[in-house]
């Protein structure tokens, strides 16, 4: 097995200590950045490490900050916001990094936010997450009294405050735009592109948002090189070390640290030990969270990468991988998935406010006993209907898994669009 | 400039614009609920989704800025798809209810179902039932099933009055508009909400089943409440009165919308002048003339017989006029051609001054034409001063020439003043309490019943509009100026029509100096004032 690099301090006693972080090698990535390398030469060489945004759409985080202005304009202060609001169905690793880790973080914070000359660093995390907001709230005192943040951070003249910021629980939030509109305090609407945050971010300044595990990534690169980071992985377009948050029908769900490009063969049954029943082989499999193309059994050959996913039609998204045995009603699996994006669609546009909805209630129907023959169709057409229309990638996240639930698994929704209760003969 | 095909027309555009804009220029209206021209751009509704070449998806017009070389569809196959499915998004939670639908006929949601829709749906479903005549404000109120969350309301208590009133509340399909705790919806403009709802989800109280919208006559005009001069839509009725007197007409005004105009009121009026209207039918009217005995008499002896005093008291020096500050620019250069035949009278113009100036749109000022009587009467003498002469007694014949809008600005006497005077000649269109006090009554038309121009608080020239008929024997002021020269036996120039009256003004009056009325068009033009002076 790989060596445990975003997970090394899970295991140790009170590794959300700064005593314990320091031991083990902590913020020196930090005083390394702050004090020996320019803002460019923190971004050049995160961009060389290949590292790809962790949160879903697998942007290249060295890229992303490089749209940065070059100069602070002082009426424009720049912002780096920590994207915790981990909120898509099936992931959670955010959430073991900051409840274990969580000066990895916040480091991880603050190198960005010295790459990309902010002064202040949100960590927006969602509301449920009330222990890991307590844990992060009291790692920032200590990296405060350690002088790792705020004024003249580590001798360098470098200021930059942390702030933890609670959400309240909504899934738009982790949206890049719609976690801005949360955060200065209007309701969590996405905002139409361009402009891009590194223009126009939070508060109108330039802003750059990245998922906590993406920055988490960042301490290793500055320390041990770029080199070091893309020689891991599967290719130089998919590098690193990845979580995996393994849950569904396995023997042992939970987050794994494995390279990028793990075949999800290998995560399944080598790390998660192998489908919980062993009469009930796989059936399906969602990759990257629910909102990405689910994966037929037979699909399921593929290794865990940006690239190799997109090839056979889904995505890593957030490497929430859910998996599916024999025993799982297709409909009904789909049936969830939308009532949750029903229950989460802002109500901003039209079509994600009203299609979700309409889907969920024909799947519900269907599941009453109440299905038709056309309601297949309608189902993919609803969705088609989603796609491409809305403000923000949740529409896709609604039409997505519908229509790929119907595209590859359409005998068990055809079995259930007719009638449960037939009258005459 | 850019050039950008639209629907294979190459157009030449502004650049900034956005496409929206673009097609409008050239007459393609790309259909849209969200988007306001006076309001911030929210591209929520995805009606106005357009295909550009080399953009991946479908791009929304409303909000998407024109490009150079860029290529636009708007009536394709895949953007015709597109609104096909916005549409039936929009309507399967929609009620339906339009034959009880105030905004039915003029509603974009059915004009686009019409245009874009389908025709049937696939929603089978039980619909949403939420509720259905909420008050939400003293002239307004909500339809939550009718809403399509559009958030013009919303924008516009945040953008244009910053009160804030309405948001969104709750998520998804559920979304609705709503009131912060503790709130109502009743800032001075709280009106516009019902008139740029896309949709009959919030409808304005005063004209809730009035009449349906294809029934109205709809006249552009001025509002005559303040001195801002907000253009105006005026909407009077034009059926038949079927039960209370068969086969009378019911020409009365049901509503006033606003008109865009961006150099005077932009897209909005305020609720006084949405309702001001309402000041016409307070009183009963003046619909025939009244003689000195007090009794209804006909047209001819009551104006000779105060014809006759007036010249009498004037020749003598013992007469005076207060002229009401919204008589129009024909109305009072007629007065003022009969006063200065008549003689050297003292002549004020009223002030009507109420409450401040607001950052938007309502002035203090409430004479709307005052802009115009100072052009004509220069800083004229005060009201006051007259009545002072009066109580001199160096005065004993008024001539007052009422508020063609609102009967209670005009002047009541005290009855000592009263007492002073031998006659009070008032023309005016109500039967007023300052009505009551005259000896003489001349029945003017009001405000809505004639043509002529004002001029607003920033010297433009307006053209307000004849709507419906003046009753009785009423007749345009002017008219009535120019029958009393006659009578009074002052040579006087042969006036066909307000237009002719307002020729001979503008050769007589230097801001004028120019302007035909055939120019005024809708909407307005600036009188020829000093730049700096200028608001």
């Amino acid at each position: 097995m790989a060596e445990k690099v975003l997970t090394r301090n899970i295991d140790k006693e009170h590794s959300e200590s700064i005593a314990v972080y320091e031991a083990g090698g902590g913020y020196r990535a930090l005083r390394k950045a702050v004090t020996s390398m320019t803002p460019e030469a923190v971004t050049e060489e995160v961009k060389s490490s290949g590292l790809r945004g962790r949160g879903g759409a697998g942007f290249p985080t060295g890229l992303k900050w490089s749209f940065m202005p070059k100069q602070v304009d002082p009426e424009r202060p720049h912002y780096l916001l920590n994207n915790a609001d981990e909120s898509e169905p099936g992931t959670f690793k955010d959430r073991l990094l900051m409840e274990q880790d969580p000066h990895l973080c916040i480091e991880g914070s603050l190198i960005a936010s010295y790459a990309i000359r902010a002064s202040t660093c949100y960590i927006y995390i969602r509301g449920e997450f009330v222990h890991p907001a307590d844990v992060l709230d009291r790692a920032i005192a200590e990296a405060y009294d350690k002088g790792y943040a705020g004024k003249n951070i580590l001798g360098s003249g470098w200021d930059c405050d942390v702030i933890v910021h609670r959400g309240a629980g909504a899934y738009i939030c982790g949206e890049e735009t719609a976690l801005m509109s949360s955060l200065e305090g209007d309701r969590g609407y996405p905002r139409l592109k361009p402009p891009f945050p590194a223009q126009r971010g939070v508060w109108g300044r330039p802003t750059t948002i990245n998922n906590v595990e993406t920055l988490a990534c960042t301490p290793f690169i500055i320390e041990r090189g770029a080199d070091w980071f893309s020689s891991i992985g599967k290719d130089k377009k998919n590098t690193g070390p990845k979580l995996y948050c393994m849950s569904g029908h396995l023997k042992r769900p939970g987050v794994y640290e494995a390279d990028m490009g793990t075949p999800l063969m290998e995560l399944i049954h080598e790390h998660a030990g192998g489908m919980l029943h062993d009469d009930r082989p796989l059936k399906a499999c969602i990759p990257g969270g629910s909102s990405v193309p689910v994966l037929t059994a037979e699909e399921c050959q593929v290794d865990m990468d940006f690239d190799s996913l997109a090839a056979v039609g889904s995505m890593l998204g957030s490497a929430g991988v859910m998996v599916m045995d024999s025993s799982t009603c297709m409909v009904k699996a789909l049936h969830r998935i939308a009532y949750f994006y029903a229950h989460e669609s802002c109500g901003q546009c039209t079509p994600c406010r009203q299609g979700c909805r309409w889907i969920e209630t024909i799947l519900r129907r269907m599941l009453d006993g109440g299905g038709r023959p056309e309601d297949v169709d309608l189902l993919h057409d609803v969705a088609d209907n989603i796609e491409g229309n809305t403000i923000c990638a949740l529409g896709e996240a609604m039409a997505w898994p519908a229509k790929s639930f119907v595209k590859k698994f359409r005998p068990e929704f055809e079995a259930l669009a007719r009638p449960a209760v037939r009258t005459g003969a | 400039m850019v050039k950008i095909t639209i629907d294979g027309e190459e157009i030449e555009v502004e650049e900034g614009k956005t496409i929206l804009q673009a097609a409008l220029t050239v007459g393609r209206e790309v259909p849209h609920y969200c988007y306001h021209p006076g309001l911030s751009i929210a591209g929520n509704c995805r009606m106005c989704l357009v295909e550009v070449e080399k953009m991946p998806k479908l791009a929304i017009g409303c909000y998407t800025p024109v490009a150079d070389g860029m290529v636009v569809h708007t009536e394709n196959e895949r953007v015709k798809q597109a609104r096909e499915a916005v549409m039936e998004f929009l309507l399967i939670n929609h009620p339906l209810d339009c034959p009880i639908c105030d905004q039915a006929g003029e509603c974009h949601l059915q004009d686009y179902a019409v245009e874009y829709g389908t025709g049937d749906s696939r929603y089978v479903e039980p619909k949403l039932s939420l509720a259905k005549a909420v008050d939400i404000g003293p002239h307004v109120l909500l339809d939550q099933e009718r809403c399509i969350q559009c958030s013009r309301c919303t924008r516009f208590c945040d953008e244009i009055t910053k009160t804030g009133e309405l948001a969104f509340f709750q998520r998804g399909n559920k979304t609705q508009i709503g009131l912060y705790p503790g709130k109502q919806l009743d800032n001075p403009y709280s009106g516009n909400v019902a008139d740029i709802c896309p949709v009959g989800a919030l409808t304005l109280k005063e004209f809730r089943f009035q009449t349906r919208v294809w029934y109205l006559k709809n006249t552009p005009t001025i509002c005559a409440g303040c001195a801002r001069g907000c253009n105006i839509v005026l909407g009077t009725g034009t059926q038949n009165v079927q039960f209370t007197s068969p086969g009378q007409f019911d020409d009365r005004i049901k509503r006033i919308v606003p008109r865009a105009n961006e150099a005077v009121n932009g897209h909005w009026i305020c609720d006084e002048g949405r309702l001001s209207f309402q000041r016409l039918y307070v009183t009963e009217r003046a619909k025939t003339a009244q003689s000195p005995a007090g009794s209804d008499v006909e047209w001819e002896p009551a104006l000779e017989q105060a014809a006759e005093r007036l010249r009498a008291a004037a020749a003598s020096g013992r007469a005076a006029a207060i002229l009401s500050p919204r008589l129009t620019v024909e109305n009072l250069f007629a007065w003022r051609e009969l006063l200065a035949g008549l003689g050297k009278l003292r002549t004020a113009v009223r002030r009507i001054e109420r409450g401040r100036d607001d950052e938007i749109l309502i002035r203090a000022d409430k004479g709307a034409d005052s802009q115009g009587a100072r052009w004509l009467f220069g800083e004229a003498t005060g009201e006051q001063a007259v009545l002072e002469a009066i109580a001199r007694g160096e005065v004993d014949t008024l001539l007052l020439v009422g508020d063609p809008l609102d009967p209670d600005d005009t002047p009541v006497l005290d009855d000592a003043t009263r007492g002073k005077l031998t006659d009070l000649i008032h023309v005016g269109p109500f039967r007023s309490a300052a009505a009551a006090q005259a000896t003489s009554l001349l029945p003017c038309a009001s405000w809505s019943e004639e043509d002529g121009h004002l001029v607003n608080f920033q010297g433009r020239v307006q053209r307000v509009s004849r709507a419906r008929r003046p009753r009785g024997e009423g007749r345009p002021g002017w008219r009535v100026a120019a029958e009393l020269a006659q009578a009074a036996g002052l040579t006087w120039p042969a006036w066909a029509s307000h237009a002719d009256v307002f020729r001979a003004a503008a050769k007589a009056v230097s801001q004028l100096d120019g302007i035909d009325p055939e120019d005024v068009g809708l909407l307005g033009v600036m009188g020829k004032i000093d730049e700096a002076a200028a608001v």
